[in-house]
């Protein structure tokens, strides 16, 4: 039949009834009328493309299943026409493809945007929350340090995190799928976490979610985040210590994906059987990541632990600079107290002023020129004179040493001579020579700050020393023998140290302005007439005079006496006694000017 | 080893907590149970060569049966009604919140626990009313989480039951 159709169908002539009878044409007419109706009918459906479509519609929509699982030729082959199509479809009407699409896309959108906005949200938070804390300080000093902007070094710092655990959890009952931990301490039983999750979730969800979309996606434990990506059938729950970046959450959101992807079937069939996550594992571990930007970037850290230590180091030496640096200034300190004490301590020095200025000490004041030196005095203090500056302007001082002091340079007193001063009394001790005294007196006069000078207890060394002369001398008589007015040979030296005596007497008195009158007394003893004995006593006195006199011709006036014995200076008992009344005496008597007291 | 999620049910104060506490050890504390609403323990059980691990759900026990948070029965493969012995109204409860469950979990296999069987002097619940559950083909256990009696045995039988139902 097969074969007979396919002559009928690809044959010369056509299948039709010709007016030419041909016996055997006309007896396979006969013979096969009715195939030939169906030959024609079939004939005619091919031909017709209407119910040629209409058969092909029918077993279309299994010829496709069946050639998809075969392979994917199908799928390849469509493309174009279904890119083309909706490509076109795109061009004509927009709305069409929008209106189709809004239902799927309008949510995917607000997902995308509303995780994007998340995201930034959360990091955008960290870093307004860092901002004015100490770790912000300390990333606000490391951005000065290092010269980088600060939000790349709170991006930095805020990276380093750790995803501990990582709980997969069958969303419907709480049952623990899988869990993957990075370190083996610290782990809570797993299931009764993840059971404990879901009620957690479940009970925010009740309380404040609304619909299934609003859900807890994350709640902060201590130092721990735990970040929730639901699927589904299924819940991951990611436990990160320290600040999860917002990069995490897409990794998250993939891996629940691609374990509903891959674990499809096991999911929607647990019955509390959870071998079948085995599988799921190596994807959960992923999860498991450590900030590796330090890690890996070994540099930035090495460095920054580098700077650590030199900042470490530079403030031991600062700390100890400072230190050294106290040391110094306290000394310094005490030092300068202690010379500024000493300033006013010294008599003749003001201070008015002192303090710093321009890393130098200064002090300002008044200063007597006989006080004391405070640049030799700051060497007594330990302190460089050239760190001070001192101002000092001159002035008296009216303590009594100044006065004195001043009253000294200006007298110029002998060695043998104190001045001192009290209330306003200049007092002379000591000895001086009669000259200086008188000097003293009048010059002293002068003195501002002297109300009187009071030599009363001050010796005159000129008159006292003629005192002495004058003594030394009238105590040497020079006796004669009896009856006779020659000077004995004997005595000849006595008369020249009486000479020499008298000469130096004469000296002085002449040249502190004085006169000298010597008297000389001759005498007689006892015995013989008076008359002679006032003859002869005369003749003794000038005959010493006239040995004497010689050198004294201008200085010394000599009055002779001849007394007999009327003025004996014994009363005579022995022959001593009227040697000594036989004899001539000096005295001495200086005058002019002399000073009242003298004798 | 299969996990079974099992909630604990039962009016107010009839110690459904500590029919959890006497059957395994506690590892959430308390505070859990008061804020959230419940608290998960668990207890791995042999049953036959197998192994189970019961995650029991002990939800806070609430007088009106509105206020229970229903999302928490979500997935349960069995629950335990608690009654106490001592307090006829609680059956009545334990009545109503089995019908609940079953609204939200279906035919999932669950136990009766007559808690503080040693209070006998007390008991109100009668043996009648008792039988009539078991007609209805509950099982139900006298209890006591004070001594122990019958706790293990309860939960064993709800383990039993869940385990052949996979």
């Amino acid at each position: 039949m097969d074969a007979f159709l396919r002559r009928g169908n690809g044959g010369d002539e056509p299948p039709t009834v010709t007016e030419d009878p041909d016996p055997i044409e006309e007896l396979r007419r006969l013979l096969l009328v009715a195939e030939h109706a169906q030959v024609a009918k079939i004939q005619e459906r091919l031909d017709d493309p209407e119910i040629h479509a209409e058969d092909v519609s029918r077993v279309l929509p299994e010829a496709i299943a069946i050639r998809a699982t075969k392979d994917r030729e199908l799928t390849r082959v469509m493309l174009p026409t279904v890119e083309e199509a909706i490509l076109s479809s795109v061009r004509r009407d927009p709305h069409v493809l929008v209106d189709a699409l809004f239902p799927v896309m309008g949510p995917a959108i607000r997902k995308a945007i509303a995780s994007a906005l998340a995201s930034m949200i959360e990091s955008l938070n960290e870093t307004l929350e860092r901002s004015f804390s100490v770790q912000g300080l300390k990333w606000r000093w490391e951005a000065w340090r290092t010269g980088k902007p600060l939000p790349e070094i709170i991006l930095l710092r805020t990276l380093v995190y750790r995803v501990e655990q990582v709980f997969l959890i069958h969303r419907k009952t709480g049952l623990l799928l899988q869990h993957v931990s990075a370190t083996s301490a610290g782990v809570q039983d797993a299931d009764m976490v993840s059971g404990m999750l879901t009620a957690i979730r479940d009970f925010v969800q009740d309380s404040f979610g609304g619909g299934r979309e609003q859900s807890l996606d994350s709640f902060k434990v201590g130092d721990f985040t735990v970040r929730i990506e639901q699927g589904p059938e299924a819940v991951l729950a990611a436990v990160i210590r320290g600040n999860a970046p917002p990069e995490l959450r897409p990794l998250l959101t993939e891996t629940i994906e691609a374990i509903h992807l891959e674990q499809a079937e096991a999911l929607a069939n647990f019955q509390g059987d959870a071998d079948a996550f085995n599988r799921s594992r190596p994807r959960l571990e992923v999860c498991l990541k450590t900030q590796q930007l330090t890690r890996a970037d070994r540099g930035p850290e090495a460095r920054t632990r580098k700077a650590r230590r030199f900042l470490r180091t530079a403030l031991a030496v600062l700390l100890i600079g400072v230190a050294v640096w106290s040391f110094f200034a306290i000394r310094r300190s005490v030092r300068w107290q202690g010379y500024l004490g000493r300033l006013a301590a010294e008599p003749g020095i003001a201070v008015i002023d002192s303090g710093r200025r321009g890393g130098k000490y200064f002090v300002t004041g008044l200063r007597d020129p006989l006080a004391a030196d405070p640049t030799a005095m700051l060497a007594e203090s330990k302190i460089a004179p050239e760190s001070v500056i001192g101002e000092w302007k001159p002035y008296q001082a009216l303590h009594p040493e100044f006065i004195a002091a001043r009253a000294r340079r200006v007298l110029e007193p002998p060695a043998t001579v104190t001045l001192r001063a009290t209330n306003g009394v200049l007092l002379a001790t000591g000895s001086a020579p009669h000259r200086w005294i008188e000097e003293a007196r009048a010059r002293s006069r002068v003195f501002a700050d002297v109300a009187r000078f009071d030599d009363s207890g001050l010796t005159d060394a000129d008159l006292s020393e003629l005192e002495a002369l004058r003594r030394g001398i009238e105590d040497r008589p020079v006796s004669f023998d009896p009856a006779s007015a020659d000077l004995r040979p004997r005595d000849s030296v006595r008369l020249e140290a009486l000479s020499r005596d008298l000469s130096r007497l004469a000296r002085m008195a002449v040249g502190i302005g004085k006169t000298v009158r010597v008297t000389v007394t001759g005498r007689g003893d006892s015995t013989g007439t008076e008359d002679v004995n006032r003859a002869i006593s005369r003749q003794r006195a000038e005959r010493v005079t006239r040995a004497l006199a010689p050198g004294f011709a201008r200085a010394v006036t000599f009055v002779v006496r001849g007394v007999g014995s009327s003025e004996p200076l014994r009363r005579e008992v022995t022959e001593k006694d009227r040697e000594l009344n036989r004899s001539v005496t000096l005295s001495v008597a200086v005058a002019g000017g002399a000073p009242e007291g003298s004798r | 080893m299969i996990q079974k999620k099992v909630c604990m049910l039962g009016a107010f104060a009839v110690g459904k907590t500590s029919l959890v506490a006497r059957f395994v050890r506690s590892l959430f504390s308390e505070k859990y149970h008061t804020t959230v609403g419940v608290k998960v323990d668990k207890k791995i059980v042999a049953v036959g060569e197998e192994q189970v691990n019961l995650l029991l759900w002990d939800l806070y026990g609430e007088d009106d049966f509105q206020k229970l948070r229903t999302s928490y029965l979500r997935g349960s493969s069995g629950y335990v009604l608690a009654v106490d012995g001592t307090r006829a109204e609680t059956l009545e409860k334990a009545v109503i919140l089995q019908s609940r469950a079953r609204e939200m979990l279906g035919d999932v296999p669950f136990v009766l626990m007559l808690n503080k069987a040693d209070l006998v002097d007390r008991w109100e619940v009668e043996d009648s009313a008792i039988d009539d559950l078991v007609g209805q083909g509950w099982s139900t256990f006298k209890t006591s989480a004070k001594t122990g009696a019958g706790v293990e045995e309860a939960f064993l039988a709800l383990a039993r039951r869940m385990a052949g139902s996979t």
